[in-house]
């Protein structure tokens, strides 16, 4: 809730309290009041066709109350038929005879004038991933597995930086295109594309994934992302089309190594 | 000058019949079209088994109006993401094949845990898929966690393929399963 | 003008219109077709044409002749189609079944209570309804007929399959119709010329037999939907079994309530009717009352009527889990918001009328301070219920939102505040009618006091109850919560009976401070009344169309498909137009049926002293120019 509107709205009502004010004005205030709040009032906010549904049922309800006994009525149609009838308000009565078309022929005016926006279709941007899929006839488990090159970090530091310079050989033959120079997603081809590519240096991208989710949605791309995710709303090919095993491995190792980032641990380590 | 109340009665009527077939037309409005009946080849490979399969899933089985493929969180029936590697494991005895030939043949005979029974017969009406159809989304669900095997020539406890010939052909690579063990148990329908 | 020159003018006119008749008679004659020039007749047949004409006229006859005979699955209906066709049949055929059941239950009811008081208001007011019926009845048979021969003509195979499965029900159907026409008509026409206990024996039978009719055409009907008792070819076992199918005793209940609730309401829009077009304040008096009595009928029965729907939803799940989802879920789910749209008008259409209603009463101040905490009661409720599961939203609203479900109203749009809400309208209704009754009178026994607050305590508990079973709701499984619904409504009901029961002795011989004014209602009640007439009968049209459409593109659920180009499921948007002009169809028939039954009230045609016929009498012209 947006607090502020809130107060502003109940202090309103306080003083037309504190001033007896006409029933009719009590109506209109109580319209407007709660429009304000349905508008504004909430801190996510509501969408215009829960609106005007809401607005819809406060009319009808708040028609069914000034008119719902005879002293209402009395009380509502009096100011009514004064400012109709009375010569004093002769130039006000006229004023809003021009203004009701006037304000429905600017409220068309507003409605055509809104931008044009895509249709939407949600998308989730990290589906969960199939526990093991298939590149080139070998079976890659996605829960249980990992990069097999990560090991040689200790063991073999040298044999690990090489994996890594093959890593940079593929990145900038082949990724760098999109994902661009310092991985931050400003490639040439960036502005083609929606959704724009995944920036890696952004802490919260690779990080929060496995490096077997990372091998997943490389080699297979956008055409193999479940139903939810929207296939083809990414441009991202099948890399295992094109990429030995290894060389998507060391791409990863890569990836992780420039940005200075650690793939997210197994689920085991946090249980224990 | 007065309205008579008859008029008045009328333009009320027209007034609020026309306001609720106003309300309709603020709905989302979608046509359903009847399934389409899809014609199967007796020469498809298992790839094109897949991509019918994931049509039935939608389409004419309904799958899809209660699984879900990828979702987690509170869930009337089970999600199907990864369910080919479940599968294997879920009753001894039953290999993958005979396990889903057996959740859509008798989908009461076993509940998944954690979940009330609910699922149709897959084979008789409304839902009527054929037996073939049936090895289509099998197909396709063993590629949700696993790799495809099956093909219109696989038989199974439900169903026993005309003339059938052993195993998939060209052999099915890693834990290819037997395909065409002789149906373990229950009678085999025509 | 000058009287000589119109004299002069006249006879020019004429010459120039004469003039003007010949012209365009000689403009017509030269245009008209002219056969042109043909070589005779028998130069013609010498040709080999002539020949080859009779031999292609032979061939044909000889393959019309070797022609087998085909059976058809269906035949079109011109311009509408086959389906919007026996649809509106149909409906409104069901519309004016369904008036003429309820009427005689609530009549017969008021006839006793008529007999047991010995009051005559009531044995006339009864008389009054029944007059609608006859018309209504031969309406309904009319429209019953067309809907079997379209359905023979139109769906002739679909047809012969129901024939095959409810063969013996189809006789005894006709003979309960003959039983019907017999029960309704000597009950109307018999009217006061019996013993009063006759006479109402004869109403009983005319409710038993109106009642047996539909729980016929309910089997028919909801074997459609939830088909029973034939094997898996479609062939038939058991003609009892496919009776009693799953959803037939639901359907059953839900419709006979649902039928006097709607007959309650056409009733009080016939006295709403009467009374705008009433010369005098004894007219207005009656008729006012009979509205206040038909509408009470109608909000009586319409309490239940969420409960029977719950159950007969819960049994379709029970028979099909797909059927049940189509329904919440799927290309129906939407349905349900405008349902809430209607069914909250309702309510709120009720309630008005009864706030109108203590203006009747003298001294109505004190009870009318509540209107506004009821109001807001029903508006919320009202707002929780059509709030959409999947709102519709814009690209830049969701993400305002941050996804597609908004944070709060999310909560508003499942089953646990739905539920909530309109077990709460149905509280604050009943509430409503509570306070109406009390207007006027003060409980004079010795525990008044007490009897109050216990009326109130076993008010507020029935309310926490529901709102806090609602909100638990959130917090436990589906399938817990499913069952929750049970303590919520027993509460209500208890409630209620709870509170009637106190209320009737609180009340048995109250202090009168101020008189009941019948007659005394501002004319925007009545159209409140015929508001909630025609509100009910779109509702009716509404469920109706979401029943049969449930099947989607079957005839017979699971057992015969439907092939015919109709058999696409429309858009919710065009089945709200044909429901809107079923409706208005309707209410121009019904209309015609109020004007028949005023007829009859009116002064015998008498040329000499009646300046003005009874057509423009009855249409309250008369009311108009005298006053």
């Amino acid at each position: 809730m947006n607090i502020l509107v809130v107060l502003a709205v109940a202090a309103v009502f306080a003083l037309l309290r504190f001033r007896r004010a006409n029933l009719l004005v009590w109506a209109g205030a109580w319209w407007v009041g709660l429009y304000v709040i349905f508008r504004f009032g909430f801190s996510a906010p509501i969408p215009s066709s829960v609106v005007s549904l809401y607005m819809g049922i406060v009319s009808i309800a708040i028609l069914a109350y000034v008119s719902s006994s005879e002293e209402r009525r009395e009380e509502v149609s009096r100011p009514l038929v004064r400012f109709m009838t009375e010569t004093r308000y002769a130039a006000l009565l006229g004023a809003t005879v021009v203004a009701i078309p006037a304000l429905a022929a600017a409220n068309v005016y507003v409605q055509m004038n809104v931008p044009l926006e895509p249709p939407l279709f949600p998308r989730t941007v990290h589906p969960a991933s199939p526990t093991e899929i298939t590149v080139h006839d070998k079976k890659i488990d996605l829960d249980a597995g990992e990069n097999p090159y990560l090991e040689l970090a200790i063991s073999h530091p040298e044999e690990f930086r090489k994996h890594v310079e093959n890593g940079r050989r593929v990145y900038y033959q082949n990724c760098v295109f999109c994902h661009g120079d310092n991985m931050t997603a400003n490639g040439m081809f960036v502005h083609g594309l929606d959704p724009i590519p995944t920036n890696f240096a952004d802490q919260g991208a690779i990080s929060i994934l496995r490096d077997t989710y990372l091998f997943w949605r490389i080699s297979k791309g956008g055409p193999g992302l479940p139903e939810e995710a929207a296939p083809w709303d990414t441009a991202m090919p099948a890399w295992e089309k094109f990429l030995k095993e290894e060389e998507i491995w060391d791409a990863i190792l890569f990836l992780y190594d420039f940005t200075g980032q650690k793939p997210r641990a197994k689920e085991e380590v946090h249980t224990q | 000058m007065t309205v008579p109340h008859s008029v008045r009665i009328a333009a009320l009527v027209l007034a609020t019949t026309a306001f609720y077939g106003y309300v309709g037309q603020l709905v989302p409005q979608k046509e359903v079209q009847p399934p389409q009946e899809t014609v199967l080849k007796a020469d498809m490979t298992t790839a094109d088994m897949v991509k019918i399969g994931g049509e039935l899933m939608v389409g004419k089985g309904l799958c899809l109006t209660c699984h879900t493929i990828g979702k987690s969180g509170a869930l009337r029936f089970p999600d199907l993401e990864g369910v080919a590697a479940r599968a294997t494991t879920r009753i001894p005895g039953l290999n993958e094949i005979e396990y889903f030939a057996k959740s859509l043949y008798e989908p009461d005979s076993f509940i998944v845990p954690g979940f009330n029974p609910g699922m149709p017969v897959i084979n008789k009406p409304p839902i009527g898929l054929t037996d073939q159809e049936i090895l289509c989304v099998i197909a396709f669900l063993q590629t949700l966690g696993g790799t495809p095997t099956v093909t219109l020539q696989t038989s199974h406890a439900y169903y026993k393929a005309p003339g059938a010939t052993p195993a998939a052909p060209g052999g099915a690579p890693g834990n290819a399963t037997p395909t065409n063990a002789t149906p373990a148990k229950g009678p085999v329908t025509p | 003008m000058n009287r000589k020159l119109l004299f002069v003018l006249g006879p020019v006119t004429g010459l120039v219109m004469f003039g003007a008749v010949v012209l365009i008679a000689t403009f017509l004659t030269n245009r008209e077709y002219k056969e042109p020039y043909r070589a005779p007749a028998a130069i013609v047949d010498a040709t080999p044409r002539a020949a080859g004409l009779t031999d292609e006229k032979a061939a044909a006859d000889a393959t019309n002749r070797a022609k087998p005979y085909v059976e058809v699955e269906y035949r079109a209906f011109p311009v509408v189609g086959s389906r919007v066709a026996i649809w509106a049949v149909a409906q409104l055929h069901l519309l004016f079944a369904a008036f003429v059941l309820a009427v005689p239950i609530f009549a017969v009811l008021i006839e006793a209570i008529g007999y047991k008081t010995g009051d005559r208001r009531y044995d006339r007011l009864a008389h009054e309804f029944t007059k609608l019926l006859s018309v209504s009845f031969s309406l309904t048979a009319t429209f019953g007929a067309a809907l079997t021969f379209m359905l023979i003509i139109l769906y002739p195979k679909f047809t012969n399959y129901m024939m095959s499965v409810f063969s013996p029900t189809f006789l005894p159907y006709v003979g309960l119709f003959f039983a019907e026409a017999f029960f309704l008509y000597t009950y109307y026409y018999g009217w006061g010329k019996f013993h009063p206990l006759v006479h109402l024996f004869l109403g009983i039978g005319l409710n038993v037999v109106g009642t047996s009719i539909m729980l016929i055409a309910n089997a028919w009907l909801t074997f459609m939907m939830s088909p029973n008792g034939i094997s898996d070819g479609g062939a038939l076992i058991s003609t009892w079994d496919a009776i009693y199918n799953f959803t037939w005793m639901p359907i059953n209940v839900h419709r006979f309530i649902a039928n006097v609730a709607f007959g309650g309401s056409v009733a009080a829009a016939y006295a709403a009717f009467k009374f705008l077009h009433a010369t005098t304040d004894e007219e207005r008096a009656h008729y006012d009352w009979m509205g206040y009595i038909g509408n009470f009928v109608a909000i009586i029965a319409f309490l239940p009527l969420p409960f029977a729907g719950y159950w007969l939803a819960k049994e379709i799940y029970a028979y099909s889990q797909t059927l049940g989802l189509t329904m919440m879920g799927g290309a129906f789910s939407w349905l349900f918001i405008i349902q809430a749209v209607l069914i909250g008008n309702l309510f709120l259409g009720a309630n008005y009328y009864l706030w109108l209603g203590m203006g009747r009463v003298e001294g109505a101040r004190s009870v009318q301070r509540f209107i506004k905490y009821l109001l807001i009661a029903i508006a919320v409720c009202f707002m929780v219920w059509a709030t959409p599961r999947s709102i519709i939203a814009t690209v830049a609203e969701i993400r305002a939102m941050g996804g597609s479900s908004h944070p709060i109203l999310g909560f508003l749009g499942v089953m646990s505040a739905k539920n909530t809400a309109v077990n709460i309208l149905i509280l604050t209704t009943f509430m409503s009618f509570l306070l109406y009754r009390r207007t006027g009178k003060t409980a004079t026994v010795s525990w008044a006091k007490a009897g109050h607050a216990a009326q109130l305590l076993i008010f507020a508990s029935a309310a926490i109850i529901v709102i806090s079973l609602g909100i638990y709701g959130y917090f436990v499984e589906a399938s817990v919560r499913i069952g929750l619904s049970v303590p919520q409504v027993s509460s209500v009901l208890f409630a209620m009976v709870a509170i009637t029961t106190i209320d009737v002795f609180l009340f048995r011989r109250p202090r009168m401070t101020g008189d009941v004014r019948w007659g005394r209602m501002p004319a925007v009640s009545q159209y409140v009344l015929i508001f909630i007439a025609v509100t009910f009968t779109w509702l009716m049209g509404l469920m109706g169309y979401v029943r049969s459409g449930l099947r989607q593109h079957w005839h017979v659920y699971g057992v015969i498909r439907d092939t015919s180009p109709d058999a696409f499921t429309p858009t919710l948007g065009f089945a709200t137009q044909v429901v809107s002009l079923t409706v208005l169809l309707f209410f121009v028939l019904i209309g015609f049926v109020f004007w028949l039954a005023s007829l009859h009230d009116l002064p015998d045609y008498d040329p000499v002293h009646s300046p003005h016929s009874p057509l423009l009498a009855a249409d309250g012209h008369k009311a108009e120019r005298s006053s």
